[in-house]
């Protein structure tokens, strides 16, 4: 099921239509070896008391809203680690208590991120009961040995039985269902022709959405320890390039529409040519929507009034984070206050990943020259579309880091 | 009340840097009691410098010791020489302030080129040498190997040399009585027509100039109007006075004493070094010999890495040249650059200092071009021209003939690494005069080099070859015809003049294969193919291509992604600022340093 609500800003600071709730889940079985999230593995005994403390936070956290009033939800994400190692019995409590405390649009979109190997018929059955309308499988690659390399539990073939699963279970209740694969580029082990399998075998599993990252080694995980030991080369910037173009031109030709930097999805284009399976939830990071962030080291950003920030984020440890909320506190570790210049630099970055860009006037309110000397450069350059809208070709997308500083005043 | 010639005595101390030349003065200092033991410190005078910067006090260039032997009071000035080779005239009108020298030499390191160097100015003033023997009390102490190298160049029976320990304390007064003893009194007339040798001098924001002299005939008052011969500008003595370590003003210097004159002037380039300082009025004199306008060996062009600082740089190279006569810049452009000044400089030492003072003292960030030669060009339709800045040098087909400045080169090297020096002299167009051994283990080689190709990593080449322990001291030895080539430095075809180089056509495809890699490693990947050629003329000698960047981060970005990704983009973004537009290419500043630094060996030259 996908929104079709159209978000409406007014002004390109902060989209004030969109309200999101992000729930942190911290568990995995077994670590990746390119995963910096936050996430632990064991703490079996403390993952029920987690989601009784996730439900307990968010009254804290509704409570905090005070004069922000009482916004209606426009999507909810659970991400982490492996929500799915919770019972899905908890994740339904969780999510009902929600409903409880804020009011929710009536296409809400819920999103839980699932591992293929834990999604058999019962979870997929408690899933869709729960009222999930998305879920996201972190597929990677198609290709085995790929698999191994980056220590991901399951093999290719997982996959699409977990697919069949959930597609099953969704229409056995009668219930719209949307699917999310995320995919990585740049991996040991993989040459063009597995990233080409990878990229067909994803297609061919029809999903509603798809997201494709390029591996960043990160220096506090396996990968980023070998290659600080030179066991390890960091991935080519031309080979990355090579896959990015490859994904681009794949899934063009499957019809998804690329509508993000990373991500692609299929479906009917709306006004804005956001295509209609888009991810809501994430557009709303994306349009500076107001989101709470709950469990541990989740991110929350309320703007005030004027729309600058500020950003928290909760700390990362799950003991202090069920302290913290027994105690009636919110568990928050840190927060930064925003000026005006890093909210509008922040806009401008994060509304140019997507399609839809930024119209003449919302460029100027952020103190960027749509047409201007910078813009064009960079539309003779081929890595923007023509005036007067400030929008990334996809081009462009794979140069969204240069455009951005070189627009920003 | 002035002493009388008789019971004076002018000396300097010829060191190398670390053997010991503040202890000794220091010993010096406490032996004479020119120091109370309550203010005494070590390396005292050497202080002095840095309370000069707070305007506390002024540098004691001569310091005035007294002592008493056989009953009779002495006093001895103490003048200092600047140890290094870019000063070397500086040097010899310190020496000309003096008639002996105490060649200090360590025991263990034994003589060093610049000391060798400072020697032979020393013997060609007709100083009374007395060489002494310092860190005696070390057990790497080999004396009598020093002593034997010493008596090989100065002619003095080893027996005859003093050995100290200027940490200890040990032979030092009989240093003192040999100075006494060895060194002549000063000759001049004290009632003849003044004349003073300015051997040095600075500028003080709290006193203005001051000239350090030595008083050759007559005397100077406060008051006096006085004359500068060559800098032709009359003014009035303000202040006369000698260091004591510290500066007492007196009411006169008169002839034989060293001391300080304040002629109430605002610039040094009036009060020059070599220069006579006269009374006005009084009947016309010689001026005293080897007065030298100062010479720049080495040129770099200084530019302000943000164009809106060229008048900052300006002002600061007007102040600076305020207190180093020596320093020589003119502006120029740079279509690389943009607009900065062609400097001269004594040397690589002078460039040195002069750029850290600028970066330092006046906040400046700077890209400095490769030190050049300047080139002396017969231009085919008659008359030379001098270029200073090697994009100037006008087209091959109008050049006769271009001229380089050779030097004389002395190389002081243990006998083991006789081969590897040789090697790298040839290899810089070096062709041998003599060669001769101090001892078993030390040798004196003599070469004659294109001063261009000292002025990059010859030094650094030197001492790693030897392991450290060569030294070499060189002199300007005139002009010499060679077969040069300008090698120009094209991105996208544009020609990047910060860049042009003037080399031998033996080593210009070295040069250009050179620049070009290291131009491509460090210039990042643009929006769109960087050729990059080095040229001769309009015949390509090197090429590179720089490929075009196909992509920024392609990683995911949601809620907790969004504070990193920013700070990642303000980065981003503020690199860009510190990039210098060359055509539509970007090079970041770091990139145009990294290319003109000279110390990496893979220069080509």
């Amino acid at each position: 099921m996908s929104s079709t609500l159209v978000p409406v800003a007014a002004g390109p600071l902060v989209d004030r239509s969109l309200f999101g709730v992000y729930l942190h889940v911290p568990f995995c079985r077994t670590r990746c070896h390119y995963c910096d999230f936050v996430t632990y593995t064991g703490m079996e005994a403390l993952r029920r008391p987690y989601a009784a403390a996730l439900a307990a936070e968010a009254e804290l956290a509704v409570a905090a809203l005070g004069d922000a009033g009482r916004p209606t939800v426009t999507s909810v994400f659970v991400g982490g680690g492996t929500p799915t190692l919770l019972p899905p019995a908890d994740l339904a409590r969780v999510l009902q208590r929600l409903r409880g405390l804020l009011d929710h649009a009536p296409a809400v979109e819920v999103t839980v991120e699932a591992n293929p190997e834990t999604v058999d018929r019962a979870l997929a059955d408690g899933l869709v009961a729960a009222g999930v309308t998305r879920v996201s499988l972190g597929a990677q690659s198609f290709d085995d040995r790929v698999l191994a390399a980056l220590g991901r539990p399951h093999d290719a073939e997982r996959v699409g039985l977990a697919v069949a699963t959930l597609r099953a279970a969704a229409a056995a209740a009668g219930r719209p269902l949307d699917l999310n694969l995320d995919l990585i580029f740049g991996c040991p082990g993989e040459d063009a022709a597995s990233w080409e399998r990878s990229l067909e075998a994803a297609v061919a599993i029809g999903p509603e959405h798809l997201s494709a990252y390029a591996l960043t080694i990160e220096p506090a995980t396996k990968f980023g320890r070998m290659v600080a030991a030179g066991r390890m080369a960091e991935p080519d910037e031309d080979v990355l390039a090579d896959r990015y173009e490859r994904a681009c031109a794949v899934l063009a030709g499957a019809g998804y529409a690329h509508y993000e930097v990373s991500n692609w999805a299929r479906g009917r284009r709306a006004a804005d040519g956001f295509p209609a399976h888009a991810s809501l939830h994430n557009r709303t990071y994306w349009r500076r929507g107001a989101y709470l962030g709950l469990g541990a080291g989740a991110h929350e950003f309320v703007p005030e009034g004027d729309g600058f920030g500020p950003r928290r984020w909760n700390v990362p440890g799950v003991p202090e984070y069920l302290a913290a909320v027994r105690a009636g506190r919110r568990p928050t570790l840190g927060q930064e206050a925003l000026d005006g210049e890093q909210a509008r630099f922040e806009a401008l970055a994060l509304r140019l990943r997507t399609l839809d860009g930024l119209d003449g006037e919302e460029a100027g309110a952020l103190g960027v020259d749509a047409t201007g000397p910078a813009a064009t450069e960079l539309r003779s350059a081929g890595l923007l579309a023509p005036g007067p809208t400030l929008r990334l070709t996809e081009r462009g997308m794979f140069l969204h880091g240069e455009v951005v500083s070189r627009l920003a005043p | 009340m002035p002493t009388e010639l008789a019971r004076l005595r002018n000396f300097c101390i010829i060191a190398h840097i670390d053997h010991g030349k503040s202890t000794l003065a220091d010993r010096l200092l406490d032996l004479t009691h020119a120091v109370s033991e309550r203010n005494m410190r070590a390396q005292y005078l050497d202080k002095m410098d840095l309370e000069r910067e707070r305007g506390i006090t002024i540098k004691a260039q001569a310091v005035r010791l007294a002592h008493t032997a056989d009953g009779v009071d002495y006093v001895l000035n103490l003048i200092d020489t600047p140890g290094h080779v870019d000063f070397t005239y500086e040097v010899s009108r310190a020496m000309a302030a003096c008639e002996g020298a105490v060649l200090l030499v360590d025991a263990a390191q034994g003589i060093e080129a610049q000391t060798l160097a400072n020697l032979y100015l020393a013997l060609e003033a007709d100083l009374t040498i007395i060489p002494v023997i310092n860190k005696i009390d070390l057990p790497a102490a080999q004396p009598e190997r020093v002593a034997r190298e010493i008596e090989q160049v100065v002619g003095i029976p080893a027996e005859d040399m003093l050995r100290v320990s200027a940490k200890t304390g040990e032979g030092v007064p009989a240093l003192l009585e040999a100075i006494v003893r060895r060194v002549p009194p000063p000759t001049g007339d004290p009632d003849g027509p003044t004349r003073a040798l300015i051997f040095d001098s600075l500028y003080d924001s709290y006193r203005g100039v001051i000239a350090y002299v030595r008083m050759v005939d007559g005397s100077v008052r406060k008051g006096d109007r006085v004359r500068m011969v060559a800098a032709a500008g009359v003014s009035e003595a303000e202040e006369v006075g000698v260091f004591a370590p510290e500066a007492v003003a007196t009411q006169e210097l008169a002839s034989g004493e060293v001391g300080y004159l304040i002629p109430g002037l605002k610039n040094v380039a009036q009060a020059k070094v070599g220069d006579t300082v006269t009374i006005a009025g009084q009947p016309s004199v010689e001026p005293l010999p080897g007065y030298r306008e100062p010479r720049p060996m080495v040129y770099a062009g200084l530019y302000p890495i943000e164009g809106d600082d060229f008048p900052d740089l300006r002002d600061a190279l007007d102040r600076l040249r305020l207190n180093d006569a020596a320093l020589i810049y003119e502006p120029e452009t740079s279509l690389a650059l943009g607009f900065g000044f062609r400097c001269g400089f004594l040397g690589l030492l002078h460039m040195e200092i002069v750029r850290e003072r600028l970066e330092r003292e006046f906040d400046l960030e700077l890209i400095t071009t490769a030190p050049n030669v300047a080139y002396r060009v017969t231009v085919s339709t008659g008359g030379t021209v001098t270029v200073s800045n090697p994009s100037e040098l006008p087209d091959p087909g109008a050049i006769e003939r271009i001229e380089e400045p050779y030097v004389d080169a002395m190389i002081l090297s243990p006998s083991d690494h006789i081969g590897a020096v040789m090697e790298l002299c040839q290899s810089r167009r070096g062709t041998l005069q003599t060669m001769e051994y101090l001892s078993e283990e030390r040798v004196e080689l003599r070469y004659q080099l294109p001063l261009a190709e000292i002025i990059f990593d010859f030094f650094d080449q030197l001492k790693s070859r030897t392991r450290g322990y060569a030294s070499l001291d060189y002199e300007p030895s005139g002009y010499r015809a060679a077969d040069l080539v300008k090698v120009d430095v094209l991105l996208q075809g544009e020609p990047i003049d910060a860049f042009s180089a003037i080399v031998h056509k033996d080593k210009a495809y070295a040069y250009g294969r050179a620049m070009a890699t290291k131009l491509k490693k460090l210039i990042p990947r643009q929006l769109y193919e960087v050729p990059i050629q080095a040229t001769i003329g309009s015949r390509v000698i090197a090429r590179e291509t720089i490929t075009p960047r196909r992509k920024d981060v392609l990683a995911k970005c949601y809620g907790g992604d969004v504070t990193r990704k920013r700070k990642l983009l303000e980065r981003q973004k503020e690199g860009k600022k510190r990039m210098k537009q060359i055509g539509r290419v970007e090079v970041p500043q770091e990139a145009f340093v990294a290319a003109l630094r000279t110390d990496d060996g893979d220069a080509g030259r």
